[in-house]
């Protein structure tokens, strides 16, 4: 079978089997709301995991080096570094309050010993820096081992202070604060491939920023429109392409994807490219315009296509091809008959987001019931996984699930009626190189990792 | 006719959305609103066109015509205010029909809270024309007065500029109450936010949506004022519904400029007692973005 596991080569999603390995979390039936995780990030090498929380928390797992004796675990991820990123905050002059809510987390490349990572919520930007820190110096001459300074009149000797192991200690302190540049929601960032400037980018406008410089950005779209009264479409997502530097995209509350070059102007209010399906106008209904806003937009590693995620499915679109995606998956097709409630309830309105595999031979979204989906692009098969506390035994395999449309219910099938709408897979993330996948279920994070043969 | 109750139910919903993301936390999300008003926006559009036309024939004498009503007469009992100074031809139909009608009628609740709601923003004499006049436009047929409302929206006064906005604002609400076609194009919002409502709410909801509950109808026969206190508690949802409607439903704007007023006020009016009172004190002529109410300093914040 095309791309099956084994070997260095990861496979794709369905290949494979699909095994518990860690859950991270209270397992608390009381979720508290500010644990709920907001979003999740692997770093570019795959050996940080992470995550943000509506708390303003953002927690970093490192994986273990693997263990030879133990070669069927690969490397467990642990806490690394937990730090209160954003605090809630007040805007006086609007009487508005700023949620701390950790929107996005996107990792920077690693150029040094130490990690950095934007962090942003609403309003603000973050530039974190994560150092470790295993030696401290000892023998200060001006102050003494608790750190009291010393009478300099007691001073009779000076002594060069000498550098001791400690234990490890793994800081985070804010590097860049990028504040004050977005009127309505930061929903994106994207670091570019020059990885000198990223892109931050609210309901109406993106900004480009230098990550050296907080005091300025560059306005690159703005489609506020002249009355507010003609606003009919918002940005919903945006990302830089992952190699040219001037090239990004933003997607649209209508369903559009617009691709920009900013070679061509300073402000990129006029797309490069348009990227829009047609409505099938057989399954038009009052929320026809709710379920076409897309939730998240991703770039394949390739660069070549990208991925979009609107309420009930995915498309994979070609870049070169701009009247269609080349790949549409369904996610819960089951729901579209249910969009009312949904709309009553507001899960019409959850943003969920995709992510491709490290080949980009995969792609995987996120659902009620706990439930996830992976989707074989090469096989054109799919699954349905789920992530609950029931399936967490060590190495435990995931069993395939299935919910049953209607009418009779099969054995081991799940009704649409009985999904539970409120535990929700909203944020998920593929390993860059590997098989393993992180899953954020309300407070919980899960790991899966493939079997390996 | 499932439809409208379905599209109803919607709009409700929309409604109530909208109002409670003033009280979220990190402020008015703008994207799940504008989702939201689209939403509202179909719902009312369905709510307006479907047809109906059987129950029409048997509600429109009375529906349309309670707005300009005096109030002596029974059923808009609640309805007027100071009911609208006569427009042309139309207030004097009614009264013989009231009777017969009323029965028939009831079918969406929002209809007739439309109309009242219109009824009670003090309908100037464009405003009822605008409503009957929409009422006309609606296919399934104003054979029942196909000259007088087309007369009277002409005869229509759309101040402009109410809101002390001379400019295209105040233009849009004229070009609204006079609209003729406003189901395609979701109509500005006009100079007093119900009379836009009246424009596309009411004018529409002149006739009575199939279904609606005759609940109301004998309470009409009652006095003005307990009329409209009993009415106000019946129609709180729907009156606080269609007044909402011409406040978000036609266009986004109503998010934005209307609903300092409109939206605060409905927020006070949920308190159901004055409800009745409030949508009538909310539609004067004072401009109203003057009122710097929370509401309005979150939108201002937009």
């Amino acid at each position: 079978m095309a791309g099956a596991g084994g070997g260095g080569c990861p496979a794709s999603g369905n290949d494979l089997q699909w095994c518990f390995s860690q859950v991270k979390g209270a397992i608390d039936e009381d979720v508290a709301e500010a644990d709920i995780i907001s979003t999740v990030e692997f770093n570019y090498s795959g050996d940080l995991l992470a995550t943000g929380d509506k708390g303003g928390r953002v927690v970093i797992f490192q994986r273990e080096q693997e263990n030879k004796s133990h070669p069927h675990s690969r490397g467990e991820y642990n806490v690394y570094s937990t730090f209160q990123s954003h605090e809630p905050e007040f805007d006086y002059l609007k009487s508005l309050e700023i949620e701390e809510k950790i929107n996005k987390i996107r990792w920077l490349p690693q150029q040094n010993a130490a990690h950095f990572l934007l962090s942003t919520n609403d309003k603000t930007i973050k530039l974190w820096k994560i150092s470790e820190r295993d030696k401290r110096a000892e023998g200060y001459n001006l102050k003494d081992e608790d750190g009291r300074l010393r009478d300099p009149f007691r001073i009779t000797a000076l002594r060069v202070p000498i550098l001791k192991p400690m234990d490890l200690m793994v800081e985070a302190s804010p590097r860049r604060i990028f504040a004050n540049a977005h009127t309505y929601h930061i929903n994106s960032i994207s670091v570019n491939s020059d990885h000198e400037t990223y892109l931050s980018a609210d309901d109406l406008r993106i900004n480009l920023w230098h990550l050296e410089i907080t005091d300025r950005s560059f306005n690159i779209v703005d489609i506020k429109p002249a009355n507010m009264e003609e606003l009919t479409e918002v940005i919903t997502a945006a990302e830089f392409h992952p190699h040219q530097c001037n090239v990004f995209v933003y997607s649209s509350s209508k369903g559009t994807i617009r691709l920009c070059d900013m070679r061509s102007s300073a402000l990129c209010d006029r797309h490069s490219k348009f990227f829009e399906e047609p409505e099938d106008p057989s399954s038009r209904s009052f929320f026809s315009e709710i379920i076409s806003s897309i939730s998240d937009v991703k770039f394949s590693h390739s660069g070549r296509y990208m991925m979009t995620r609107d309420y009930l499915s995915v498309k994979v679109w070609d870049l070169n091809m701009e009247s269609r995606p080349v790949e549409t998956h369904q996610v819960h097709e089951y729901l579209r008959s249910k969009l009312c409630s949904l709309y009553e309830n507001d899960c019409i309105f959850d943003k969920f987001e995709c992510c491709w595999n490290g080949p980009d031979s995969a792609i995987m979204t996120g659902s009620y019931n706990n439930f996830f989906r992976m989707f074989d692009r090469n096989t054109r098969r799919d699954v349905t996984l789920e992530a609950s506390r029931e399936n967490s035994k060590p190495r435990a395999s995931l069993k395939p699930r299935r919910v049953c449309p209607g009418g009779k219910r099969k054995k081991d099938e799940i009704s649409v009626d009985s999904l539970d709408f409120n535990k929700k897979i909203l944020h998920t993330a593929w390993h860059p190189n590997d098989n393993i996948i992180a899953v954020a279920a309300t407070n919980n994070l899960y790991i899966f990792q493939d079997k390996v043969n | 006719m499932e439809f409208k109750l379905e599209a109803h139910r919607i709009v409700s919903i929309s409604l109530g959305k909208i109002y409670n993301s003033r009280v979220q936390r990190g402020g008015i999300k703008l994207h799940k609103n504008l989702l939201v008003s689209l939403v509202l926006r179909s719902a009312r559009q369905v709510y307006l066109s479907d047809p109906c036309p059987g129950l029409y024939l048997a509600g429109p004498p009375g529906a349309p015509l309670q707005l300009p009503a005096e109030p002596a007469a029974g059923p808009s009992a609640g309805w007027g205010e100071p009911p609208p100074p006569p427009a042309a031809g139309l207030e004097t139909e009614p009264q013989p029909a009231h009777p017969a009608a009323p029965g028939a009628l009831r079918a969406g609740d929002a209809e007739p809270a439309t109309t009242v709601a219109c009824a009670r923003d003090t309908l100037q004499s464009g405003e009822a024309a605008a409503a009957a006049g929409g009422a006309g436009d609606q296919a399934g047929g104003s054979d029942a007065f196909p000259e007088g409302p087309r007369e009277t929206r002409r005869d229509c006064r759309c101040p402009p500029g109410v809101e002390g906005q001379p400019g295209a604002p105040g233009a849009a609400p004229h070009g609204d109450c006079c609209a003729e076609d406003e189901p395609p194009a979701p109509p500005p919002i006009g100079p007093r936010k119900r009379p836009a409502a009246g424009a596309g709410g009411c004018g529409p909801a002149g006739r009575p949506a199939p279904g609606s509950t005759p609940v109301k109808k004998p309470r009409r026969d009652s006095e003005e004022r307990p009329g409209r206190a009993e009415e106000g508690e019946e129609e709180m949802e729907t009156g606080n519904v269609a007044n909402l409607i011409s406040i978000f439903g036609s266009s986004f704007s109503g998010l934005l400029r209307k609903s300092p007023r409109g939206g605060g006020e409905e927020a006070e009016g949920e308190e159901r007692g004055p409800e009745a009172a409030e949508p009538g004190q909310i539609c004067c002529d004072t401009a109203v973005l003057r009122d710097m109410s929370p509401w309005s300093t979150a939108i201002e914040a937009f």
